[in-house]
Order: C-alpha cells, then sequence, then structure tokens
C-alpha cells in the first residue's frame, strides 16, 4: 500500500491523534467517502511502523466522534454522515477560537479587540483570495 | 532434533579449525621424517613431534573452548536450542576429534615406522605407546579447564602444570626398571607396570571428563 | 499460560553488586514490548533469565508456556535472540551463518532472507570481522528475523545504527505483527523507537520495574504543565504532581498521573495554567529516573 499517511516527528502531538487528523482530512476532502472500508487496524500499523495499539486507539476514538463505524470482524468504515466534512471543520474552528481566546486572555485583551483583530484578519484572507 | 545441533556444532569445529589440524599433521609426519636421521636431527625429530601433540593440545583449548567465550560467540551459541549439557557433549567431542584426528595419524604412523624397520626393537612399543597417550591425559585436562573454569587465568595455569607434569613423567618412566628392561627385546613387552600405567592413563581420561560433565551441569549461568 | 507469550513472576537473581528485585512482567502474545531503564538497570538480566541463559535464584519464569530455564531447549526452537554484545564468527562469512542457520532451522525462510540482504544492503560473501558495528547489528537481524520465531527477544537492536539502517529495521520489526500469533520484547536506548512501536512498556530501574502497562495509557498519564503564578506565592506539588520547578512568576508541574481536574486545582490556587503538554517518552524517562533516584537518596 503506497501509503500518504505520513506521521511527523517535530509534530508534538501523540501519534494517535496526528492518525485521526489525517484520517478526517481524507474524509473532508471526499478522498475517503461514506461507507470506504479503512485499512485494518494490523495492516495500518505495520504500513506505518507503529504499534498496533496507537492504530487501535485513533479508530476507537473516530469511532467515539462518531467519525468511523466498526462492525465486529468487519473492520471500520467511514460513517454515513453526508455533513461529515462541515462537522470536521466545524471542529478545528472551535479549537482555534477557544486558542485564540486563550491567548487574547494572556496578552489582555479584551473580547472587542479580539473581535477586531479577527475582523482584520478574515479581510486579509479575504484579499488574498481575491488578488 | 538436539542430536543433529550437537552434531552440527562439532562439524562446525571442524570447519573453523581445519587448517590448524592439518598442519599440525604435517608438522608431526615432518618430525617422524627428520627423527629417523641419526644423532642430533633424530633427536630434535622426536622432540618436534611430541611438541606438535602438546602444542595442539593446548591450543585447540584456547581456540575453540576460551576464545568463542572470550569473543562473545557464546551468548550466539547458546541462543541455539541447546542445554548446558548439549554445549559440554559438543565441545568435548570436537576438541577430542580435532585432536585425536592428528594424534592417531601421527602415532599411526609412529607405529609403522617402528613395526617397519628391523633396526628398531619393538619392545619400546608399550613405552611408546605410555609416552604418546600422556599428551590426551593433559589435553584433556586443558579441555576441562577451559569449559569449567571458562578463564584464561586458569588455562595458563593449567598449561604450565600440565607441561611440568609430562616432564615428571617422562622422567618416571623412562627410570623405571620393569619398563625399562622391556625396551630392547625384539616382541613388545606387556609386564603388568606397562598395562597398569597404560590402564591408569585410560582411566585417568575417563575420569576427567565425567567430572568435566558433573561441574558443567552444575553451573547456572551460561553467559 | 498460552496467552502470554511471557510470563515472569517474582524473578529474583542476586548478584555481588546488584540484584534484580522481584520482577513480573507480562507479554500477551502479539504484541510488541518495549523494555527501557538505564545502563545497568537490569534490562539484559531480565532478558538473558527469560531466555534460560541466567538461572533466576527465584521465581517462576515461563516463556510460549515453558518453563524456564527446565524446558529451554523447545523454547529456543521458538525464540530468536539477537543482542548488542553478542558476536556471530569473526572468521567466518554472513554466508556461513545463513547455511548454518538454514540447516538448523526448519521455519528459515529462504526468500526472505534474499530479501533482507538487499534491503540491508549486506553482502553475503564478505567475513564478519570486515563488518561495521552497523552491519553486524543487521546481519544478526537477518539471521534471526528470517526463521520466523514466535517470538523475538532483542537488546538494543537499533542501537549505533545510522537513521535509514534504523528505519529499516523498524519496518521489519513491525512486519512481524502481521502475524498475530508472534511476539516481541526489545530493550532500547532509543526511546523514540520504543514509543513508536511497542504496543507495551515496562520501565525497569535499579533492578526494580517502575511501571508496565500499555503505552497510550502511559503516556496518557504524563504531562507537563506550565503555569503563571501570581508574584509571591510558591506552588506546591499537589497529588500527582511528582515535580515542580518555580522560578519567580513561571513554573513548570511534571505529572505522571494526570486528570484534567489536575488543571482546575491549580487554577483555584490563582495559578494560570498556559499550557498542557504531552511529553514524549525521552522526557518521561528522564523525570522518572530523577524522581526514583531522589526517593532512593530521601
Amino acid at each position: 500500500m503506497d501509503s500518504a499517511f505520513v506521521i511527523s516527528q517535530s509534530d508534538k502531538r501523540p501519534i494517535y491523534l496526528q492518525i485521526m487528523e489525517q484520517i478526517k482530512r481524507r474524509i473532508a476532502v471526499g478522498d475517503w467517502p461514506e461507507g470506504h472500508a479503512l485499512p485494518s487496524i494490523r495492516q495500518l500499523a505495520v504500513d506505518l511502523q507503529i504499534s498496533v495499539i496507537t492504530v487501535k486507539r485513533a479508530y476507537l476514538e473516530l469511532e467515539r466522534e462518531g467519525v468511523i463505524v466498526t462492525q465486529q470482524g468487519r473492520g471500520s468504515r467511514v460513517a454515513p454522515d453526508p455533513d461529515l466534512g462541515l462537522r470536521i471543520h466545524e471542529e478545528e474552528l472551535q479549537k482555534h477560537l477557544e486558542h485564540a481566546a486563550r491567548l487574547s486572555a494572556l496578552l489582555g485583551l479584551k473580547p472587542r479587540e479580539l473581535a477586531s483583530r479577527l475582523r482584520e484578519a478574515s479581510d486579509t484572507i479575504a484579499e488574498k483570495e481575491t488578488s | 532434533m538436539s542430536r543433529s545441533l550437537v552434531r552440527h556444532l562439532i562439524l562446525k569445529d571442524f570447519q573453523m579449525h581445519r587448517t590448524s589440524i592439518v598442519f599440525s599433521i604435517v608438522a608431526g609426519v615432518t618430525g617422524l621424517a627428520i627423527l629417523q636421521l641419526k644423532g642430533l636431527p633424530g633427536l630434535l625429530g622426536i622432540i618436534g613431534f611430541f611438541t606438535t601433540l602438546i602444542v595442539l593440545g593446548s591450543m585447540i583449548p584456547n581456540t575453540s573452548i576460551l576464545n568463542e567465550r572470550k569473543g562473545r560467540n557464546l551468548a550466539f551459541l547458546m541462543s541455539l536450542p541447546i542445554s548446558m549439557a548439549e554445549y559440554t557433549t559438543a565441545k568435548v567431542l570436537a576438541a577430542l576429534g580435532m585432536f585425536m584426528i592428528p594424534w592417531l595419524v601421527l602415532v599411526g604412523t609412529a607405529l609403522s615406522l617402528i613395526l617397519g624397520r628391523s633396526d628398531i626393537p619393538h619392545g619400546i612399543i608399550p613405552v611408546t605407546l605410555i609416552l604418546v597417550t600422556a599428551p590426551v591425559v593433559g589435553f584433556c585436562v586443558m579441555i576441562a579447564v577451559a569449559l569449567v573454569a571458562e578463564t584464561e587465568a586458569w588455562v595458563m595455569t593449567a598449561t604450565i602444570a600440565v607441561n611440568v607434569a609430562y616432564s615428571f613423567c617422562w622422567v618416571l618412566i623412562v627410570s623405571n626398571a620393569e619398563l625399562r628392561g622391556g625396551l630392547g627385546s625384539p616382541t613388545p613387552i606387556w609386564n603388568p607396570t606397562a598395562l597398569t600405567v597404560l590402564g591408569s592413563e585410560f582411566a585417568a581420561i575417563a575420569v576427567i571428563l565425567a567430572i568435566t560433565f558433573y561441574l558443567q551441569s552444575r553451573k547456572k549461568d551460561f553467559v | 499460560m498460552t496467552d502470554l507469550a511471557i510470563k515472569l513472576e517474582s524473578v529474583t537473581k542476586r548478584y555481588r553488586y546488584f540484584t534484580l528485585d522481584n520482577i513480573d512482567l507480562d507479554v500477551p502474545a502479539g504484541e510488541i514490548m518495549g523494555l527501557i531503564g538505564p545502563n545497568g538497570a537490569g534490562k539484559s538480566t531480565t532478558i538473558r533469565i527469560l531466555l534460560g541463559l541466567v538461572h533466576q535464584d527465584s521465581g517462576n519464569v515461563r516463556v510460549l508456556g515453558h518453563r524456564m530455564p527446565a524446558e529451554q531447549i523447545e523454547a529456543k526452537w521458538n525464540i530468536g535472540f539477537a543482542s548488542e554484545d553478542m558476536r556471530l564468527y569473526d572468521a567466518m562469512t554472513l554466508g556461513w551463518h545463513m547455511n548454518f542457520m538454514r540447516s538448523l532451522y526448519p521455519k528459515w525462510d529462504e526468500k526472505y532472507a534474499q530479501l533482507l540482504l538487499k534491503r540491508f544492503c549486506l553482502n553475503a560473501e564478505q567475513k564478519i570481522k570486515g563488518l561495521s558495528h552497523g552491519q553486524r547489528v543487521k546481519s544478526m537481524l537477518l539471521l534471526v528475523l528470517a526463521r520466523c520465531p514466535r517470538l523475538l527477544v532483542l537488546d538494543e537492536p537499533t542501537t549505533g545504527l545510522d537513521p535509514v539502517a534504523r528505519h529499516e529495521i523498524l519496518k521489519e520489526l513491525t512486519a512481524v505483527m502481521n502475524d498475530e500469533g508472534r511476539s516481541i520484547l526489545f530493550s532500547s536506548h532509543n526511546t523514540q523507537d520504543v514509543e513508536q512501536i511497542s504496543d507495551r512498556i515496562t520501565f525497569i530501574d535499579r533492578g526494580r520495574i517502575i511501571d508496565s502497562m500499555d503505552k497510550e495509557t502511559y503516556l496518557d498519564r504524563w504531562r507537563r504543565l506550565r503555569l503563571e503564578v501570581p508574584a509571591g506565592i510558591e506552588l506546591h506539588a499537589l497529588p500527582g504532581i511528582i515535580d515542580i520547578r518555580q522560578d519567580g512568576r513561571l513554573a513548570v508541574a511534571t505529572s505522571n498521573d494526570f486528570v484534567p481536574d489536575l488543571a482546575n486545582a491549580y487554577e483555584n490556587t490563582g495559578a494560570r495554567v498556559q499550557s498542557i503538554e504531552n511529553m514524549t517518552l525521552e522526557e518521561i524517562f528522564v523525570a522518572n529516573v530523577e524522581r526514583s533516584r531522589e526517593e532512593v537518596e530521601a
């Protein structure tokens, strides 16, 4: 299997989180449509040269989040949920917003200041996209 | 299954040391050829002959047993499916084989020389046999020490002790009246003294090897 | 019993200057167990005991269902052992060793052996004494892998190898896991390798097992908290914190039993939690050993 799954060593997050993210990305961009069969836990572990238990955990968490469904003896598949791509991006946005809120609190910014900074950033992105 | 493994290990030792075996045969035969010359060269031949046996005897325990331990090959060996008893068996049999093959060739050649020539009294045969069996006893002591004591220091001590013992035995044997008496006779005389001495040499070999196996079996750590 | 590839129960071994003290260790079949610990901790002794090379003074050892050292011959047919301080015969070639193994072991896979020769960039005609350290290690691993043993016991399999060689070894080791019946126990100073491929981790120090559990759970328990402390206040170590260092208003707390409530507990003392970081196995290693040393000195 020519795997484009790559575990980054410089990424400080646990490996299972990286796997989860890469699976979610494939789902979000549509490479793995709903119903697509995920590689078996063992197969993915061997291909990525990581422990079986790490892949197990990634699959477990994904199932808990409703991203995949696992059937006993039949492996895992991408969950039937047309809004999955959206939902994944929603989660990411929420995470980033919370992080921004935490950072601005550290800097001592008031919510109003944070909001105007956000608007600035949004405008900058919009400019880049149109140019 | 395990017996074939012991066989494999013995063959491995033979294969790894075949140069020494061949070399010692050549050296010994050369010694035998030389000793037929009269006078000093003849004496050198005798010395050369016995020295070959003795050197071979002290080399084998070192190269075949000690070096394996020093060179950390022992861990590799013991990771194979063998027990301590089988390891000991393989080492003892291989070492004996590597020594006895040249020994048999040399002793056989020497005996045929004696029997073939009319100017050498066959009465020297008993004493000759006694003298050439001595290195075998000494060799067994060396294997025992190498296997059981495991260190160079002990093996060196044993080498020195055994070599001193050889000289001692030579003196005793050659000065023994009964043994000397038969030397000049045209036929070999197997008097009780000769038989006793030869018999005790064989007994010593058996006892030494038995003690070796026993002590090895009591070891708790292989490496 | 047969579900466990390895079971050590209350194993003790006394040497003059070192004691392996009451070791309990379970390795379920089909798993990779990583054994980590400082030098002299007892990793090699433990490994030798489970191979029957060293007899324990007390305790039970079962490997692949066989009692050790009594049944070591049967066990060793199915165990592949490679150790850093083990040497092949210098005067012989790698090919000779391969032939030796092939004639001995019925499960020898010649095709796989040839494949490994290529992958590891080894030459069968070369004598062992001419090989570099890395090539020797790879040679030993080749001999052990091509036998397809049910249990692999490896002492420092990637130590001293260049990054490419390490990557290749890890690839072959994880490939073993394709077969659910096969297991691996390896000890390593390369915490990154242990973190990457182990299903379980056992931590040993000074002859004692400090931790032994599945890797994800273990990594999950450890966190580093970066805290901002109000002026003049000195933070204390709350339960679950094994180390806390404060420099002025900034503090770093290390936890080996993290739960989210711990962060809240600190917030309640007035400190602000700037970040909660995961720790690499290497950082955990150092923190663990430092703590256990402090406990001994105290």
